[in-house]
């Protein structure tokens, strides 16, 4: 999750920390010591992950916007001015700006607060700060308070209900869209020194910067591989379980990308493959052990300890995968948990068309997070012997028309509309004779399920209305069947049964009056 | 768990009452007169039984078409007692049910009857379990049975209103005390019998309905909690011409949706086709999907609709792969209109469309995308970073400089196991069983593999076997392949001249070298797959080859260790011709082979000549020399 480091640079941060080194600390080296080691863990354990410097006073300023190069951030924490006043309600007003321009509403995001844990006002003013913060924010994200401070310190005491409710508040997020995240937490050093602030971030790190690694099957070719960002557990109210992912992901099979469409995720992750360190020898019992000599093996031995050397040489299913994935146009479905699926797609950016990588889609938990592939639980091979299988996509009987018509009489222009049909069929008898049959049973049908005794009636006397002002010329079957639909929408022992359909009169007048 | 719009409960009024019209004329001559002597047709008014009808339909149509699961409604129509049209069987859960129930109840008619006997069926109702809550024991810490019941009415004045809001709480109250009471025990085994479950919380919603004219003495009245917040009651007065429109707005909050207008649709007329009109079409969906709009927007701004503007799309576009996010369901607000069923059939045709924000200042920003997927229509919203982009190149990463991977065989592997959309349990578990078939054996680089670089020599050998089962003359096709094999090696033919000429410098090695990965390959392949005994008749078939050119007796020890554990599983039939068995006829195992295979039980005593040998290389025949000198 992409982070911002909130930096309080107020002049209370300028304090020198009492201490009987020789060095001399203030709490604003101790906070950068702090965020020099959070920096370091994310070196190691999170290199793609984003972070923005943001300092606050009275004032916020973006420092260093988000960057993957830590050392920019590093290289400005010295140079940062004091300011005046710690105020965290405008910072994390700035904070939300800063963002939803960057990263819109559905990303999640991490704040940690570095300040001096001293809400910079009395009671009265901290109770209106706790009024006056911009919280929960529309984006999911959670934050984390690092005090730089004593624990005995009363200040602390004064500001912890302030901290508490930033950081409940934060999770509590009225965006639905993503998964529930862990909450943040606040920090307190042991003590007030630089061992003190380091294992307090270090804590914070551990907790909430995991890298998440997991081992990807096709059956019996498996790879380890780092999902990045690590996903999240997803839980909300539409769901009634809360899932976590397992740490096997089993490919289930694979559908054309035309055919999986855009199921409905709840997030994606870069898969990145691991090297094989444990499992390599296994992978070379694998599939170097075919040269069953000793000679074999000793003169390919010197081609596999370079390989060893260099993990990018050494075969890894991931990149297999992707390749296939790629030159096929074909994404594969991945099992994540009981009934919970996902997708793996080579991806790329459309700007950097060259650069593809897998990526892992986290589908919505449940079977039918993609409806038109069907139940995802019954997605299956077809048998060898059987043709005949069904094939994407899974039509819905969705017909976006009012299941039939009736239903949206609602709006007086739909039921003229369909009033207007049936005696547009009316002028153009006989030709039309099945049509407005089939128009008046529709609408008979729909009348009837509404309890539309009026209608009826009214489209009888319509009928009628036909008949009176037929051209003189009119085939006599016009008048004939006219008279007839009226008078049967009229019956009051047919007309609002609904087992019963008009037909049209049956009669070879028709017939008889032309040979004569 | 289980939020209160999982289940709603229409209860709409059959009395005599709402037998009345509506006093809210339609006029159906709305084209001009047609000369003289043309007899305007008296315009019709609607009952307030129709009236309440259309409107609960379209609700429900709106509910459905959104949520085709985990959203359900049902029907109760009430007279002289209650008449139910649909229970929470996902089954009896859409409109054509619905409306064959209404069919079946018809319009008013005389008689007696109220809206209190349907209101306490509504409550009995949400205590039944729907199929998603009968999944889940009760005793779970977060279920939650709630449900809302809507109920159109027509009543004389509050007091009335109130004491059918007080019948309502106190059945509630008094279906709990059943409920909560366990079950006496005669009736707990019979596990047909569904228990009731408490309701947590009851949203009573009372509509009541008058005609256009007539005077009411029920007023409108805030929600407000009864019975310490088991139910709350909400009463609306409406106008029934006006029903329509209230419950078009109630599913709004009732479901967290709101309204998209997308607007300057532009659409070509039937009778003037050479210009185009530009029309707005009104679409529900998730109040989700604007999230990303309300986040940038003043509370004042938040209020107002949301209008977008359409943006021509431009040949190919991504459609919603563009999309990061999540995708809602849409459907139009008002589906008997002109340019909503264009914009439908648009989208249902394949195409999809980018929405944007207008902006005073000008310049463009996409913020939405409408697109079809399996007959359905969805919205997603655009912009914003994602967290991976960026990513770091795979040539980089672990296995990145392997540039001979089996791609194109792999990719075959893709189509073989597509997956299809089946019927009944087990299809997943099926294919991932076909899948661990299928990579038994499975090299990931061409360097590494010898037999399926071979093509032709090798083909029908390499498809066959690893099929589930062999016919007999599947099997005789693969013993022919091997045979050849075996004749090529006594020709001394180099198995890698067969090999496309790329390759052909790749695979050096002695000739010897390459015939026994070749062999060990095969063994591997073939071991891997000898599940059914007409692959175990081919193994001892290959075996039979490679003793013959005398490559068994290399006893390769890391061989068999990957490959033992499909082959001498304790579940292989014991006596259906066990490869290795054979094998130890045919050749002593070495001691690590000997050392992890399973111990069999031994099925004949050992050869004699090589019990007497011991360790030795058994002599066979000894006394044959001494048989043919005696004579002498």
């Amino acid at each position: 999750m992409p982070t911002v480091i909130l930096l309080d640079v107020s002049l209370s941060m300028s304090r020198p920390v009492p201490t009987t080194d020789i060095e001399n600390h203030t709490r604003f080296t101790l906070a950068t010591a702090a965020i020099n080691t959070f920096l370091d863990y994310l070196c190691v354990h999170a290199k793609l992950e984003y972070v923005s410097l943001v300092t606050f006073s009275s004032v916020y300023e973006v420092a260093v916007p988000f960057t993957r190069e830590f050392d920019n951030i590093r290289v400005k924490l010295p140079q940062l001015e004091e300011g005046d006043k710690t105020c965290i309600e405008t910072a994390l007003h700035g904070v939300n700006q800063i963002i939803l321009n960057e990263w819109g509403y559905q990303t999640p995001v991490q704040i940690i607060l570095v300040t001096d844990g001293s809400s910079g006002v009395g009671a009265i003013g901290r109770n209106r700060i706790i009024q006056a913060l911009p919280l929960p924010p529309t984006y999911p994200g959670k934050i984390h308070v690092l005090p730089v401070v004593s624990p005995h310190d009363s200040s602390l005491q004064h500001a912890m209900p302030l901290y508490q409710k930033i950081v409940d508040l934060a999770s509590n997020t009225t965006n639905n869209s993503n998964a529930n995240l862990m909450r943040g937490a606040i920090y307190c050093p042991d003590q007030l020194n630089i061992p003190g602030v380091i294992a307090a971030m270090t804590r914070l790190c551990e907790q909430h910067y995991q890298e998440f690694w997991c081992t990807l099957k096709c059956g019996q070719l498996e790879t380890r591989v780092q999902l990045f960002p690590a996903p999240q557990p997803a839980s909300h109210e539409g769901l009634s379980a809360s899932y976590t992912l397992s740490n096997q992901l089993h490919v289930i099979g694979f559908l054309q990308q035309q055919d999986l469409g855009t199921p409905i995720a709840l997030s994606k992750h870069l898969v990145i493959p691991q090297a094989q360190v444990g499992s390599n020898s296994a992978t070379r019992e694998n599939y170097g052990s075919k040269t069953p000599t000793k000679e074999g093996s000793s003169t390919e031995g010197t081609t596999t300890e370079d390989d060893m050397s260099d993990p990018s040489k050494i075969p890894n299913f991931c990149v297999l995968l992707h390749g296939a994935l790629k030159v096929e146009g074909m994404s594969a479905i991945v099992q994540l948990g009981s009934e919970w699926w996902g997708t793996l797609s080579a991806w790329c950016e459309v700007s950097r068309a060259r650069r593809s990588c897998l990526l892992l889609s986290i589908l919505r938990p449940g079977a039918s997070a993609a409806p038109w592939l069907g139940p995802l639980d019954q997605l299956g091979p077809s048998e060898e012997n059987s043709t005949s299988t069904d094939s994407f996509p899974v039509r819905s009987w969705r017909s976006y028309s009012g299941g039939g018509s009736g239903c949206a009489w609602a709006r007086p222009h739909a039921l003229l509309a369909d009033v207007q049909k049936v005696l547009r069929h009316a002028r153009k008898l006989p030709d039309k004779t099945q049509h407005l049959y089939k128009e008046l049973n529709r609408l008979r049908r729909a009348a009837i399920s509404l309890g539309f005794a009026e209608l009826l009636t009214c489209v009888g006397s319509a009928l009628e209305r036909e008949c009176t002002t037929l051209p003189t010329n009119a085939p006599p079957e016009c008048a004939l069947q006219l008279a007839h639909a009226a008078a049967a929408l009229r019956d009051p022992r047919t007309a609002f049964d609904i087992k019963h359909t008009l037909q049209p009169l049956a009669t070879n007048f028709t017939v008889t009056s032309m040979s004569h | 768990m289980f939020p209160t719009n999982h289940k709603t409960i229409f209860v709409l009024d059959h009395t005599p009452y709402f037998g009345i019209s509506s006093d809210n004329p339609i006029d159906f001559d709305v084209s001009k007169s047609r000369g003289p002597g043309y007899v305007p047709l008296p315009p019709v008014c609607k009952s307030l039984w129709t009236c309440s009808v259309e409107a609960a339909v379209e609700y429900c149509r709106i509910v459905w078409d959104l949520f085709p699961e985990g959203k359900l409604v049902r029907f109760v129509v009430s007279d002289s007692s209650a008449h139910i049209l649909n229970t929470w069987a996902l089954t009896q859960q859409n409109l054509t049910h619905i409306l064959n129930g209404l069919c079946l109840v018809g319009p008013v008619r005389r008689g007696a009857g109220g809206d209190v006997v349907g209101l306490c069926a509504a409550i009995e109702g949400l205590a039944e379990p729907s199929p998603t809550q009968s999944t889940r024991p009760p005793s779970e810490r977060h279920f939650q049975n709630r449900g809302r019941i809507i109920c159109i009415t027509s009543a004389r004045d509050d007091d009335s209103i109130r004491s059918l809001a007080e019948i309502a709480l106190n059945t509630l109250v008094q279906q709990n005390k059943k409920a909560a009471t366990p079950q006496p025990p005669t009736t707990t085994d019979a596990s047909t019998t569904t228990q009731n479950l408490v309701v947590h919380y009851c949203h009573l919603v009372i509509i009541n309905v008058t005609p256009e004219k007539a005077d009411t003495r029920v007023n409108n009245q805030q929600l407000t909690e009864m019975g310490g917040g088991l139910m709350g009651v909400e009463v609306i007065v409406c106008r029934a011409s006006a029903l329509a429109s209230l419950l078009g707005r109630l599913v709004l909050p009732h479901y967290r949706l709101a309204i998209t207008t997308v607007t300057g649709i532009p659409m070509k007329e039937e009778q003037n086709a050479s210009s185009s009109a530009n029309y707005d079409v009104e679409i529900i969906h998730s109040a989700e999907a604007h999230a990303g709009l309300r986040a940038t927007q003043t509370a004042q701004e938040a209020t107002e609709s949301v209008v977008l503007r359409w943006w021509t799309p431009r040949g190919a576009e991504g459609g919603a792969g563009g999309c990061s996010g999540p995708l809602w369901r849409v459907t139009p607000a008002d589906v008997a209109s002109r340019p909503s069923a264009c914009l439908v059939n648009f989208l249902l045709n394949g195409r999809s469309v980018t929405l944007e924000m207008p902006r005073k200042g000008g310049g463009r920003s996409a913020s939405h995308v409408l697109a079809a997927q399996g007959g359905e229509l969805w919205i997603g919203a655009l912009g914003g970073r994602t967290p991976y982009d960026d990513p770091p190149a795979l040539s980089e990463g672990a296995g990145g400089r392997v540039t001979d991977y089996r791609i194109k065989e792999f990719g075959a592997l893709m189509q073989q196991n597509k997956l299809h959309p089946l019927r009944g349990a087990g299809a997943n578990a099926r294919s991932r069983a076909r899948l661990q078939r299928l990579t038994t054996y499975w090299p990931l680089t061409i360097s590494s593999t010898l037999i399926f670089n071979l093509g032709s020599v090798m083909e029908p050998l390499t498809r066959l076997v690893v099929q589930e089962s062999l016919t007999e003359d599947e099997v005789d096709t693969c013993r022919g392949v091997l045979l050849s094999l075996l004749g090529m090696e006594s020709r001394h033919e180099f198995p890698a001249a067969q090999l496309p000429s790329n390759l052909r410098g790749k695979s050096s090695g002695r000739r010897e070298e390459q015939w026994r990965q070749v062999w060990g390959e095969l063994e591997a392949l073939i071991r891997a797959h000898s599940g059914s005994p007409a692959h175990r008749a081919l193994l001892r078939t290959l075996i039979e080859c490679r003793s013959h050119n005398n490559h068994g007796a290399e006893g390769d020890s890391s061989r068999a260790t990957v490959i033992r554990a499909t082959t001498d599983s304790p579940l292989s039939p014991v006596g259906a011709g066990n490869g290795n068995g054979n094998n130890d006829v045919w050749a002593p195992r070495n001691v690590l082979d000997a050392l992890l295979g399973a111990p069999r039980p031994p099925r004949r005593p050992d050869f004699a000549g090589r019990m007497a040998a011991g360790n030795r290389v058994a002599t066979l025949y000894p006394h044959l020399q001494q048989d043919v000198e005696t004579p002498h």
